[in-house]
């Protein structure tokens, strides 16, 4: 979802359209944070103020996720603080190490305060649960993280490849990651899953939402994927419209919270 | 090289069973050895082959040593064989393979599930672990979702609807409302098939196989043994097996099985005999969509010709040149993920020796294939079999 900004003399601030009070069914200030720091020149910052402000601890550390998905680099030289009120879901980026006076920002997004209610109860309840979800290893999400959040893909033989592999047919090791993909894509189908077709990891959240829509897309450059679609409350998917990606939470397991790139109808 | 006989093949019935892992392996060894013609007994098998995903996690290791332990079999060189949905599919190859390569005449392929004695939350888990977990589930994908994308995308290649999907549902519990083991014996009317409750949009309830609770098995021997145990071996003509990209995204195309496709044409090389020279074959229709998908990769249908296939009626009991489907498929006899594969293979044993109960018998059975599916597409088995050698 695109994010509402306002600057003031020492920061620029953002939070989501819903407004201060809530970073909507699958964001937070982490989201919020990438977006802003997304519309910004990078440069270096200092995060540690941040990181104390999220409501949960991400399964991958912050500073990874930043620069994953960002141009910006994490440093505790930093030339900017990334900071975020403990009140509201506003970020700032300042070359100040506090804020304060934390702006109003309205949302330009009406809220359903019982369905955001119910929401919240949903992360709360599913982030204590224990491998509700098919289990992917710790290390296996912290690899594949520059893929997942930042589409970084590999080459070989000309071919650009993502997500990431291993060897190839020859059995020659893939080189590391050197492209990265658009941040758009085509999608070749789509489907909607109802609360009962959608996977346990989404079990709690897929009925409050009327279930969950999925896309299969193709990047320009040839590889393909599949992505959850945010924000699809007014629009349903097509076969070839055109999508863009956000990081948003994925899901809540083991006190962690699973962050990725979800598609965005253009 | 040594030529495979089929000579004894049983299973429970599928469905929600009351017994459980130990009870229902039990009878279905039970039933295919009590359906040997001439004397057989348990003891005398030298390898065993279980496929089993070993789903809720239970028993999840030592399953197979588990299994026969308490069907006769003690001491027999056992092991799970896993592969998703085709787990028994894979099982069967490797005790065809084992006698093909002369390391034992008597081999047990078998497969085993059980699925609903677990909470709805605990199945659902259970039932995401084989497709693609890292990128496939956590983009909110399970197996109704997958197949629901590659329903959407064949609808848009090709000239065909969901009406298409219907007849597919509905020719299936046709043929499944006269089977005794079948878990939903139940006449659908293209009306009601029409109008299911969405699980995974295009997909409704009724594109949907149910999830099963089920055992089987089939006793393989080599070729010198055949007529020891019968005077009607059923001979297994050609096995093949294939693989492909784990993930839908991975592969080239959305609405093609390469591992059947691969599968298929090792299985038909081997044999040396054409896809219209197949009477009757029970093929994958985990959701109703793959039995579209499988018509064409198996060789029935033309490329993009499955759901005009369906739509005429071409696989319905003795309509067409080839019944897909006699048992009533997945789609109404069950799937119990790991005993699907070799409860194909009991049906064709019975259509092909004539042992079905009417009207359910395909008229003059005389070569029978089977089509067992892992996951999305990963990995494939395919067994001719036929009445002559």
């Amino acid at each position: 979802m695109p994010i509402s900004k306002s600057s003031s003399e020492h920061a620029v601030f953002a939070s989501s359209t819903y407004g201060e009070q809530w970073a909507g069914p699958d964001g937070d200030r982490l989201t919020i944070a990438l977006q802003l720091l997304q519309s910004q020149t990078p440069s270096t910052i200092q995060i540690d103020s941040f990181v104390n402000s999220l409501e949960y601890t991400p399964s991958t550390p912050v500073a990874s996720i930043i620069e994953s998905t960002t141009d910006w680099t994490v440093s505790p030289d930093g030339e900017f603080h990334l900071l975020a009120s403990n009140s509201s879901f506003i970020v700032a980026i300042s070359k100040l190490e506090t804020i304060s006076q934390w702006p109003d920002l309205s949302s330009t997004k009406p809220v359903d305060e019982q369905q955001k209610i119910a929401l919240e109860d949903a992360w709360k309840n599913e982030i204590v649960g224990v491998s509700q979800g098919a289990y992917v290893s710790q290390s296996q999400h912290i690899l594949a993280m520059p893929s997942r959040l930042g589409l970084h893909a590999q080459e070989d033989a000309s071919k650009i490849v993502w997500p990431p592999r291993q060897l190839n047919e020859q059995g020659q090791r893939i080189a590391p990651a050197s492209n990265r993909l658009d941040n758009a894509a085509t999608i070749l189908t789509w489907t909607r899953l109802s609360a009962v077709g959608a996977p346990s990891e989404f079990s709690l959240r897929a009925p409050l939402l009327g279930g969950v829509s999925t896309v299969l897309v193709e990047f320009s450059s040839g590889p393909k994927g599949v992505f959850m679609l945010a924000d699809d409350e007014e629009g349903q998917a097509s076969i070839g419209q055109t999508v863009s990606f956000e990081v948003r939470r994925l899901y809540g397991q083991d006190n962690l919270i699973h962050y990725g790139l979800k598609a965005l109808l253009n | 090289m040594v030529d495979v006989a089929m000579v004894g093949a049983g299973q429970t019935k599928f469905g929600n069973h009351p017994l459980g892992l130990k009870g229902m392996w039990s009878e279905a060894v039970e039933k295919a050895f009590s359906s040997v013609d001439n004397d057989c007994s348990p003891s005398m098998v030298e390898e065993a082959f279980i496929g089993s995903i070993a789903f809720g996690g239970s028993q999840l290791g030592n399953t197979a040593a588990l299994l026969t332990e308490h069907s006769g079999m003690d001491g027999v060189s056992v092991r799970r064989v896993e592969n998703a949905c085709a787990s028994s599919g894979f099982a069967l190859r490797d005790a065809w393979m084992t006698i093909k390569s002369g390391q034992a005449d008597i081999v047990v392929a078998g497969g085993i599930e059980k699925m609903n004695d677990l909470s709805a939350e605990r199945k659902r888990y259970w039932l995401g672990v084989s497709g693609d977990t890292e990128w496939e589930r956590l983009a909110g994908l399970t197996f109704p979702g997958t197949y629901a994308l590659t329903a959407r995308r064949y609808f848009h290649e090709f000239e065909s609807t969901h009406d298409d999907l219907v007849h597919v549902s509905v020719k299936n519990h046709m043929h499944g409302f006269d089977n005794e083991v079948a878990h939903l014996r139940k006449d659908v009317s293209f009306e009601k098939a029409s109008s299911g409750a969405m699980v995974a949009d295009p997909l409704t309830l009724y594109d949907c196989c149910p999830t099963s609770d089920g055992a089987s098995a089939v006793i393989l021997v080599a070729d010198h043994l055949a007529h020891q145990f019968t005077d009607t071996p059923i001979w297994v003509k050609g096995s093949g097996a294939g693989s492909d990209k784990l993930a839908l995204h991975d592969r080239p195309s959305l609405t093609q099985l390469r591992a059947t496709q691969l599968a298929s044409q090792k299985a038909y090389s081997i044999a040396n005999l054409q896809p219209n020279q197949i009477d009757l074959a029970e093929v994958h229709d985990c959701f109703t969509i793959a039995e579209v998908l499988a018509t064409e990769d198996l060789g029935f249908a033309g490329r993009g010709e499955g759901g005009r296939f369906a739509r005429d009626g071409l696989g319905r009991r003795n309509e067409g040149d080839v019944t897909i489907n006699a048992s009533g498929g997945l789609k109404s006899k069950g799937h119990p993920l790991g005993a699907t594969g070799t409860g194909q293979a009991v049906e064709v044993f019975k259509q092909l020796r004539h042992q079905v109960e009417s009207p359910r018998q395909v008229r003059d059975a005389e070569v029978g294939l089977t089509h067992n599916v892992g996951g999305s597409g990963a990995t494939c088995a395919v067994h001719i079999f036929g009445r002559e050698r």
